[in-house]
């Protein structure tokens, strides 16, 4: 028996991380605040419903007896369809845009004043206007995130070209490529770190304006609608749910899939690599 | 370069920047005038003008534009006055104390993707549509920006000017005068500008929703059930370029006769003195 138990180093109890406990503890504190003030009548349990009644509210309506059915669902779906056929929309335009002003000269000269002509509208100012052309439908919301996002991603793309060094395209240039083999091996590799922070941003400014689009504009479900509508019910309970569930889909798309994208990508690859 | 050749350089710059959008609104007024838009949705620019023209009374008519603008301002500022009374102290706070930062930031982080506008039904079912309602709106927009900005402010300060004003003696309240302020305002002004610039886009969203009778997205969602398109898009153009007069020329002012002035001295000096 050589082993010398005190060469084993002593397992300490397996604590979850503080930045577990935080988050935990914080959201903790303030819900049962509320439960509290709530249950006792100190606040108006109309007003500001206890917390648990409303996740029971919520979990009611994700299931089969809500009204309708599956309701909280179908809101989060068409949410997610709006905010993704309008995002898709602006990263292939606003790709192809920033490609034009960051690599052309007519590009600069045509689109760079217009964009910044109209850059200083509201994007929900918009609203009404395409409420006109297109009516209640899909089409107003898609094309209200399509122009929250398109903005800063055009912006991202211009500064990712701007970013990169000309050695690179003198590079492709002595090995004879195509301007189209430039374009494909050179700028497009170049600019999706950038095109990625773009899309970062975009998406959490799409995701802000869907909102609000849906609550002006959307004829059935999604969940800006979802709260509008119940406001005219004085429906309580299904705003403080819809408002919970908006900003844990949120942070969900922003930190979730965009942070893991990020991860896959510029992380991985590192951005200060020699462009 | 003599004068002359700068002057006529900038007058180029004006005219190649201002000629695309010319042309965009050229094109415009051909499509609508051959028929090939519909002028029931979109007006010509000239029909669009003169739509202004009447909204700003200078046919004789009454001035409505200037009410509306009037009460979409005075909203957005009280509600950027509140951000600012709120943001600033409570970014000290968690700028200055990274335990607390820490503590509240869950909270915060689940407050931040949610759009101003969602607290709107909310509102509504409180306080009715009015005044109340929108100012809240705007000042749940603009306070993040401020509270953010004022955080990494006071954060970047760092740890040894505080120390070094503590050691001569200097009270809690000279270390905030001497010290902190100082050097937190570009941050604070950075911060301003954000937050009078989400307030003011914040601003015509809840005015859409809960405005009872005035403000430019009340003006804008009016005429919408009138089909009053022209003055939709008065309504636009105003509030965009109220907007960037704000971001532009007020706080592009301010910023130059503090931030600039103050602290590009700093580079090259090496210090205030």
């Amino acid at each position: 028996m050589t082993l010398d138990t005190a060469e084993i180093p002593r397992r300490r109890l397996p604590l979850p991380p503080m930045k577990l406990i935080r988050p935990v503890v914080s959201l903790g504190v303030l819900f049962g605040l509320w439960e509290i003030a709530a249950r006792t009548g100190a606040i108006s349990a109309f007003l500001f419903p206890p917390p648990s009644a409303i996740f029971a509210a919520l979990w009611i309506s994700a299931g089969p007896n809500g009204d309708p059915p599956y309701g909280i669902l179908l809101d989060i779906a068409l949410s997610l369809y709006r905010l993704l056929a309008g995002v898709g929309l602006a990263l292939v335009l606003g790709t192809i845009i920033g490609l034009a002003i960051g690599l052309t000269g007519w590009g600069r000269a045509v689109f760079k004043p217009i964009i910044s002509a109209l850059m200083p509208i509201p994007t929900l100012a918009w609203t009404p206007v395409l409420l006109l052309v297109f009516g209640i439908d899909n089409r107003t919301t898609i094309t209200v995130v399509f122009i929250a996002a398109s903005f800063e991603i055009i912006y991202n793309v211009v500064t990712g070209i701007e970013m990169m060094t000309r050695k690179v395209y003198w590079v492709a240039a002595s090995m004879g490529a195509s301007r189209l083999q430039t374009l494909r091996y050179v700028v497009l590799p170049g600019i999706l770190p950038y095109l990625i922070t773009g899309l970062k941003l975009g998406v959490g400014y799409a995701w802000r304006a869907l909102i609000a689009a849906e609550m002006l504009a959307a004829s059935s479900h999604g969940l800006g609608f979802m709260i509008y509508d119940a406001q005219e019910y004085m429906d309580m309970k299904s705003i403080y749910g819809g408002i919970l569930t908006i900003s844990v889909m949120g942070l969900l798309i922003e930190r979730g899939v965009i942070g893991a994208l990020e991860k896959r990508t510029i992380e991985k690859w590192g951005v200060n690599v020699e462009r | 370069m003599p004068i002359g050749f700068q002057i006529l350089d900038r007058a180029l710059r004006v005219i190649r920047f201002l000629l695309p959008i010319l042309g965009l609104l050229l094109v415009w007024e051909l499509a609508v005038r051959t028929g090939l838009a519909q002028a029931g949705i979109l007006p010509a620019p000239s029909t669009i003008l003169a739509r202004a023209v009447e909204l700003l009374g200078l046919t004789g008519e009454r001035a409505v534009l200037f009410g509306h603008i009037l009460a979409s301002l005075r909203r957005a500022l009280v509600a950027f006055a509140l951000a600012v009374a709120v943001g600033v102290p409570l970014g000290f706070l968690l700028g200055l104390s990274e335990e607390a930062q820490l503590w509240v930031s869950p909270i915060l982080s689940l407050m931040l993707p949610l759009p101003a506008v969602a607290w709107t039904p909310i509102l509504l079912v409180l306080f009715g549509p009015g005044d109340l309602t929108i100012v809240i709106v705007c000042f749940l927009g603009a306070v993040f920006p401020v509270l953010y900005s004022t955080m990494q402010g006071v954060r970047a300060c760092g740890r040894q000017p505080v120390w070094v004003v503590r050691s001569m003696g200097g009270s809690g309240l000279d270390v905030l005068r001497r010290v902190l302020i100082p050097s937190s305002l570009p941050a604070l002004i950075t911060g301003f500008k954000l937050g009078m610039a989400h307030s003011w886009r914040t601003l015509v969203a809840a005015e859409m929703l809960a405005a009872l009778t005035s403000g430019l997205g009340y003006m804008i969602f009016a005429a919408r059930s009138y089909m009053d398109v022209s003055t939709m898009f008065v309504g636009v153009v105003c509030l965009a370029a109220i907007g960037m007069l704000i971001e532009h020329v007020l706080f592009g002012t301010l910023e130059h006769v503090t931030i600039h002035r103050w602290y590009a001295r700093d580079a090259q000096t090496g210090g205030r003195q």
